[in-house]
């Protein structure tokens, strides 16, 4: 049902069985998440992406990186590779193929470790099967999905359809717009995932090319601290280490014999694994600076709704438009599983018209708004590129004008 | 977990079911020799399950349970298949996730325990059927060769995918009858054993389950071998009796036949000579261990 | 939209997840009923009441509790055992989490996958959950919400259950004998045991002697 949670304490819950202070790798302090992510210092940084999320890596005091290159997220999964080498990840190796990396990072995860690894288009549908697998399985790995084409012919450009594949697996799915969400949410991302009531595994979305090869200025704490390690035994369900009861213990068991008990059970397991996506709203809250989604000037009646570089465009075309006297909002969506319903529901409560730009071609992002929206007339699907296309911010200022029956000739003279 | 740690809390042990009291008291956990011929005095590691009765998997499962080296610190990865009706039921943790890719998810598995626990020798052992090793995991299965990943595979080759209704499969043999080989298989029964000896594996050993001795020696060659010097490979021949047509009493005769002279499983095993050194010494260890024990009792 | 209730039920043929309802987990401190948080100073007497007042409370404890893996499972298990003795209430363990072949003995144990058997064969009104990894315990709870009329309780080790009706958060020994402490006093006060008389279970290596 999708409710919206009241932010509490805005803090990372924490285990009590972490000690503080204890090293990590080379000589990195074991920080408090609270005080490593909200109150410690943070300098500028001028970084691509892909460096970005190496920074991050470095702090996540990771076990297991495993990797396999695909454009546009081999460089990121290069780096981790030296830090490796450096001594900051514990272990790391080349898979032969993402489904084989992906069932390798769940059998890492089976055994009680911090598991992160990154993907994009051709290689997140080759693992496909893995991802209904992790969730299923609670396993918290951390994959970042750096979007790109899927389709024939091929593409290593940027396009976010990919993403549509994942909503239903039972992943967290959240979509980045900017280096800062990347660095800060790979790092977040571990804390909510690995939370016992959530426990699930992370697509950390964002935009091939657009966000991991464009450089930009990144706020990042000190290298001297890392987070908490993964503490296996507050899981759900037995690590399998042979260190945990029960020992007689097979994960996961079928459950499919032709009976009423077996179809109930495993409904009930389904379930489960889409209440835990419910439960991670409370512990992303503190993440993502108190909500799942950000809003600029909600009180208007145009709004662009957007997530990823998407929302980058739409805040200059709402500048361009503003020019004209035009006046526009915006809704930043962050997590796309779970969904925030109800605070989409709120920003847009008073919009007569509602755009929505994306990077695909298909529009799934306007779908999801249009089936939790009343009056979801007021949502316009668009505009759309795809297959690597820039999205220029006059595409976005020409839609609405369009959408508004307002006459535009900023496109005409466009081949 | 040390065998100190596998018992029962003393506030609620007389709740807790039989099988699991038994367990407690008489499972061969810690002891490195344990063997097949605990089995009657000792608790298995396996409980009912639902194979069919007198299918060969059910007694090839009671000889590895009972003669691995380290129960108490092993972990087993299996695949989709008839296998995955007993894993439930075992007294050692294991892994199912997905059809064909336990070689990956092993791969996985042993890097973590090595990484958590780098003073603990934890064994990972593969146990899959054929379709699952030769046909859709063979990349998967090669590749943690390639790799030399410090686990054994251990192939449950009854020739054909049972689970799904008897198809064929890659170690069929050529010309056999099936579901999907109408006309009778075209080509020959794969050769996986020669082939893992040369993608790396340090110990091979291909064989049926009709004699407890053998299946325990293979098995516990090929777990000490993986833990020094990198992948192992272990194929029993467990006939599925219902898919070829066979009497639930008729699964040893099959199996005493095909390792009959020219037979599909005349023992065969491949080591490098390293590896046939250290078996040697091991084979030492292990006498000596036991005059040790027996002088012990003696005295 | 009215807010959900974590009720006894039988809810539906397939009831929903209470989270999946808008219902959110306590934070350290606290505790919820029924799906309202509530401190969890007060969680202790409702909770002793809810159970005094069953005809079959009944205790499952899970692996994490029946097994000595550590030594804080053994005083947990010690803890438990007192509770039981306190109320009283009977003891039938989750042994562990495998769909059981053919079938299990829903008189002396209990099954994540159909605990509804040992419900209803038992005639179980009020039950508490310990020691049982997360997950199954949600699986199991959800299923009794289904189809049963228990009252379910949760004392979970670590965020808590919103599938129960009932539940703490972060349980270790100290509020296990805390929880025996509010049962001994409300007795004292002259609250009574509604329990009707039974023979705790007993097994031995042969099998079952009570
Ligand atoms: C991706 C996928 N493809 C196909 C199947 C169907 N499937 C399940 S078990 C099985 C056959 C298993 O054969 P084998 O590995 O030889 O084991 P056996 O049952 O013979 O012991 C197949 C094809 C599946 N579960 N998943
Ligand atoms: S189908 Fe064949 S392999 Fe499977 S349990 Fe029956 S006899 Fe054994
Ligand atoms: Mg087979």
């Amino acid at each position: 049902m999708n409710k919206k949670v009241e932010p509490k304490s805005n803090k990372i819950l924490v285990s009590e069985s972490v000690n503080l202070g204890e090293e990590g790798l080379k000589g990195q302090k074991v920080t408090d998440p609270n005080v490593m992510m909200f109150e410690s210092e943070r300098e500028p940084n001028f970084l691509t992406g892909s460096e970005v999320i190496k920074a991050a890596i470095k702090r996540a005091n990771l076990d297991v990186m495993i990797a396999y290159p695909i454009t546009p997220q081999s460089e990121a999964a290069a780096l981790i590779g030296e830090l490796f080498a450096e001594g900051y990840v514990r272990e790391y190796f080349r898979g032969e193929s993402e489904f084989a990396v992906m069932s390798q990072c769940a059998g890492a995860a089976f055994g009680g470790a911090r598991v992160f690894t990154t993907t994009a288009g051709p290689g997140t549908l080759r693992a496909m099967e893995n991802f209904p697998m992790w969730a299923g399985s609670r396993l918290p790995i951390q994959v970042c999905v750096t979007c790109r084409g899927i389709n024939s012919p091929l593409s290593i450009q940027p396009d976010t359809l990919e993403m549509a594949y994942l909503l239903e697996t039972g992943m967290l799915v959240w979509h980045a717009e900017t280096a800062q969400d990347l660095y800060d949410w790979i790092l977040g991302g571990f804390m909510v995932s690995e939370q016992p009531d959530v426990h699930l595994p992370l697509a950390l979305c964002c935009d091939g090319f657009f966000v991991t090869h464009t450089k930009d200025t990144v706020m990042l704490q000190g290298e001297e601290m890392c987070l908490p390690r993964y503490d296996p035994y507050r899981s759900p369900v037995p690590c399998m280490d042979m260190e945990c009861p029960p020992i007689r213990m097979m994960r996961d068991p079928f459950i499919m014999k032709s009976n009423y008990i077996s179809y109930m059970t495993h409904a009930s397991w389904q379930q489960e694994i889409h209440a835990a996506v419910e439960r991670s709203r409370k512990h992303t809250l503190p993440i993502m600076n108190g909500s799942l989604i950000d809003t600029e000037n909600v009180d208007r009646e145009i709004l662009i709704v957007a997530s990823g570089t998407a929302v980058s465009q739409g805040r200059e075309a709402i500048r361009l438009l503003e020019e004209e006297g035009i006046k526009v909002g915006l809704v930043k969506i962050k997590s796309i599983r779970p969904f925030p319903t109800e605070e989409v529901r709120e920003a847009t409560a008073n919009a007569k018209t509602i755009f929505v730009p994306e990077f695909n071609i298909r529009g799934w992002l306007a779908r999801e708004i249009k089936a939790i929206l009343p009056n979801n007339e007021r949502v316009i699907a668009g505009p759309h590129v795809a297959g690597g296309m820039t999205m220029p911010s006059e595409v976005i200022v020409e839609e609405i004008k369009k959408g508004l029956g307002i006459k535009s000739a900023t496109m005409d003279r466009r081949g | 977990m040390s065998k100190e740690k596998i018992q029962l809390s003393e506030a609620l042990e007389d709740i807790m079911p039989s099988e699991y009291q038994e367990m407690v008291a008489t499972a061969t956990f810690g002891n490195e020799d344990r063997s097949w011929k605990d089995i009657g005095s000792s608790k298995e590691l396996i409980e009912q399950h639902s194979l069919c009765a007198g299918c060969p998997e059910s007694i090839a499962f009671r000889y590895i349970l009972s003669s691995i080296p380290a129960p108490e610190d092993t972990v087993f990865v299996g695949s989709t298949g008839c296998t995955s009706l007993v894993f439930p039921m075992v007294g050692v943790q294991n892994i199912h996730s997905l059809f064909g890719n336990q070689n990956a998810v092993a791969s996985g598995l042993k890097r973590a325990l090595k990484v958590r626990f780098p003073d603990v020798n934890k064994d990972v052992i593969v146990l899959a059927g054929d379709g699952a090793t030769v046909d859709i995991g063979l990349d998967m299965t090669m590749q943690s060769w390639f790799r030399q990943e410090n686990f054994t595979t251990i192939c449950f080759d009854n020739e054909l995918y049972a689970n799904t209704g008897g198809q064929e499969s890659g170690l069929m043999q050529k010309g056999f009858v099936s579901k999907m080989a109408p006309m009778g298989k075209k080509f020959e029964k794969v050769r996986l054993p020669e082939i893992a000896f040369e993608a790396g594996c340090h110990y091979v050993a291909c064989l049926t389950v009709s004699k407890p001795n053998r299946v325990e020696k293979a098995i516990r060659n090929a777990v000490y071998v993986a833990r020094e010097f990198g992948p192992t490979y272990v194929q029993l021949y467990t006939p599925c009796i219902l898919e070829i047509g066979k009497q639930s009493m008729e699964g040893l005769d099959e199996m005493k036949d095909a390792e009959a002279i020219g037979g599909r499983f005349v023992m065969k095993e491949f080591m490098t000579d390293e590896v046939k050194e250290f078996l040697k010494e091991k084979d030492a260890e292990q006498k000596a261990r036991k005059k040790a024990a027996k002088a012990a009792v003696s005295a | 939209m009215e807010q959900y209730v974590v009720k006894p039920g039988p809810e539906a043929f397939l009831p929903p997840a209470a989270a999946s309802m808008g219902i959110v987990l306590p934070d350290p401190g606290e505790a919820h009923y029924e799906g309202r948080i509530i401190d969890e100073e007060d969680a202790y007497e409702q909770i002793a009441r809810k159970l005094l007042g069953a005809k079959v409370p009944t205790i499952f404890p899970g692996p994490l509790v029946l097994w000595k893996w550590n030594e804080k499972a053994g005083k947990k298990a010690e803890a438990i055992r007192e509770l039981a003795n306190a109320l009283p209430a009977r003891l039938i363990p989750m042994a562990d989490y495998r769909p059981k072949y053919p079938k299990i003995d829903p008189e002396v144990e209990i099954n994540p996958n159909h605990p509804n058997l040992t419900i209803w064969h038992n005639k179980i009104d009020a039950c508490i959950f310990v020691g049982v990894h997360c997950h199954q315990a949600n699986l199991a709870l959800k299923i009794i919400r289904g189809g049963t009329d228990c009252f379910t309780i949760a004392l979970c080790a670590q965020a808590g259950h919103e599938d129960a009706c009932a539940s703490f958060r972060d349980i270790n020994v100290e509020k296990i004998k805390k929880l025996t402490e509010t049962v001994k006093r409300l007795k004292s006060e002259g609250v009574e045991s509604q329990a009707l008389p039974f023979t705790q279970i007993k097994m031995t290596r042969a099998g079952r002697v009570a």
